[in-house]
């Protein structure tokens, strides 16, 4: 085959059909980024965090969504609700620490509240604002608590007791609207039992979210894991398949992982989540930035915080059942490092390969053309998934993926 | 009976030759300074979900196993250098087992991680954290039973297949 200059390089194969590749500006422009910030993560449902984070009546959790600080707290009603962490007031955090109860004392409050420490504004679990200092001094009457509450934002608690949060108050659908035709192939086994969060960590990397997305969904980079060319390469394997769902999100499942192929492995039947069939996998990726993956023993979950066109953060989930004993839930953690903790096999393979793309993709540099061409059937090495997800990507952009200077509308048409 | 200088110099020279060794990729000699019930656990205490978390645990024949197979691995190949200061060493009554706390932090020696016309030659802190290490004395020749990791650290951008 012979290398290609300038023009070439820069002309599609003529056999490549629009939907078949994207163009590499989606990923490092950043005008595009801060138009996904408001079109796609303002307005999509979002899995923040999971109910065992927040336990007791009074915990909470604080996360950022699309660069909104946000604080999400269990009430003594034990509802869990999420507002904006912002102070109506002058606009400070009004909560700081990652997660506490709010029903040990602070220092500028009262326990019960949440509290603001610039000048000593204190809210309810329900976001009412019960305490303006000097109120009467300062506001007279002009201004009054009942106009000062916290801004609340849609919260369920749904699908294994994930909380999900969208800052679209027009948003019509519910979390089972949005993904529950996606997450219903293990809704049984997440909510058979209560799970607990076992483990978590973060990553911060040069790339965009998407590419992140991508390898999550593209299965194809086998390739660059031992692990799975020496566990996977089965017929079974190439038989899973690859489903698109509706709103974006990606499917892929099941076949029985030869965990004891790979000279460290070992089968994890025995300790399968609820229904599910032993050794049995299942990958949902949902739109735009989340996903859950089921493979026996242990549930990961990561979510997506895009920070700029270059730069994303991705969180790590691991979790078990509540009701695991010690030691099953040493076993479990122990199943869910080997190939996906930060020491584990393949996770550390996963992130060379984003930032890898991401160096290659910095702001400015020459777009170019990423192929997602491969068509097997929709079996697990078929690029549907990233396909699908570009067709959601280009209508609610109104952006043509391979060339995002056109309008998807009219390219459809 | 407080146990003697050169007992407690025995632990430290162990901990130093251990950092030594695995700075220096000898892994399975940094093995040899282990016991043959050896483990090995990488743990952090995560402020954002309140717990108590394990990343990585392994006996010395898992370890083994795992450093034999790393060359089949895709890796980030950036250095990782220790500096370490052994901060305690007790010595249990029996003068048969002693406890070390070391403070370490790890640095990465940026080489093919990321870009490396750029980053590479560059150093960024990898982790801090702490060794927590139990060893059997053997009478002056001090041996690894357990090796704990507790890291500060938990944004791990591209983690490492190497032992910490
Ligand atoms: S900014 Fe919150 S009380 Fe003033
Ligand atoms: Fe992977």
């Amino acid at each position: 085959m012979p290398s290609r200059n300038a023009a070439q390089w820069n002309t599609p194969p003529n056999s490549l059909r629009i939907d078949e590749f994207v163009d590499s500006r989606i990923y490092s422009d950043p005008a595009i980024f801060e138009e996904e910030l408001e079109k796609i993560w303002k307005k999509s449902w979002l899995p923040v965090c999971h109910e065992s984070e927040l336990p007791e009546p009074y915990d909470f959790r604080t996360l950022t969504i699309a660069r909104e600080p946000i604080l999400v707290v269990r009430g003594p009603d034990n509802k869990i609700r999420a507002f904006l962490n912002v102070c109506p007031h002058r606009g400070m955090l009004i909560e700081r620490r990652p997660s506490g109860s709010f029903l040990e004392n602070q220092a500028s409050g009262n326990p019960k509240h949440m509290t603001c420490m610039f000048h000593g504004w204190q809210f309810d679990m329900k976001g009412n604002c019960a305490m303006i200092t000097r109120e009467k001094e300062g506001y007279q009457d002009r201004l009054s608590r009942k106009d000062l509450g916290l801004r609340e934002l849609r919260c369920e608690t749904t699908f294994g007791n994930f909380v999900w949060v969208t800052l679209d108050d027009n948003n019509t659908q519910s979390v089972n609207d949005w993904a529950g035709d996606a997450l219903a192939c293990i809704q049984k086994n997440l909510d058979a039992e209560p799970l607990e969060v076992f483990h978590y960590h973060k990553a911060i990397i040069g790339t965009n979210y998407k590419l992140w997305h991508d390898t999550n969904s593209e299965f194809y980079h086998d390739y660059m894991h031992y692990f799975n060319r020496i566990t996977g390469f089965t017929p079974e394997y190439f038989a899973r398949k690859n489903v698109a769902h509706k709103n974006g999100h990606v499917v892929v499942g099941t076949f029985e992982v030869q965990y004891e192929k790979y000279q460290l492995g070992k089968s994890r039947a025995e300790l399968s989540f609820p229904g599910l069939p032993p050794n049995q996998w299942f990958m949902v990726d949902l739109f735009p930035g989340a996903n859950f993956n089921l493979r026996g023993s242990a549930l990961r979950v990561d979510v997506m915080t895009p920070l700029s066109a270059d730069t994303v953060m991705i969180e790590f989930r691991g979790l078990g059942l509540k009701r695991d004993t010690a030691e099953e839930r040493m076993r479990r953690i122990e199943h869910h490092n080997s190939i996906w903790g930060p020491f584990g096999r393949n996770l550390h393979e996963d992130l060379l390969g984003v930032a890898g793309q991401g160096s290659a993709m910095l702001p400015g540099s020459e777009p170019r053309r990423i192929i997602q061409a491969r068509h097997e059937n929709e079996t697990i090495h078929d690029e549907v998934g990233m396909r699908h997800f570009y067709q959601e990507w280009g209508r609610r952009m109104n952006r043509l993926p391979s060339d995002p200077t056109r309008k998807y509308m009219e390219a459809a048409e | 009976m407080p146990a003697s200088r050169d007992t407690i110099e025995s632990v430290k020279d162990a901990i130093y030759k251990s950092c030594l060794l695995l700075d220096d990729f000898k892994f399975k000699d940094w093995l040899e300074l282990c016991d043959s019930d050896f483990t090995y656990a990488i743990v952090a205490y995560s402020p954002e979900i309140r717990r108590d978390m394990t990343y990585f645990s392994g006996d010395r024949k898992q370890l083994a196993t795992m450093l034999d197979l790393l060359p089949k691995h895709n890796t980030d190949h950036s250095p990782l250098k220790r500096h370490a200061t052994v901060y305690d060493v007790a010595v249990d009554d029996s003068g048969k087992t002693a406890e070390a706390i070391t403070s370490v932090l790890i640095y990465q020696n940026m080489l093919d991680g990321i870009n490396s016309h750029i980053d590479a030659g560059e150093n960024r802190l990898f982790v801090v954290g702490r060794y927590l290490d139990t060893f059997r004395l053997n009478g002056g020749a001090p041996k690894f039973v357990r090796r704990h990791v507790r890291l500060e650290t938990r944004r791990l951008d591209k983690g490492s297949h190497w032992p910490l």
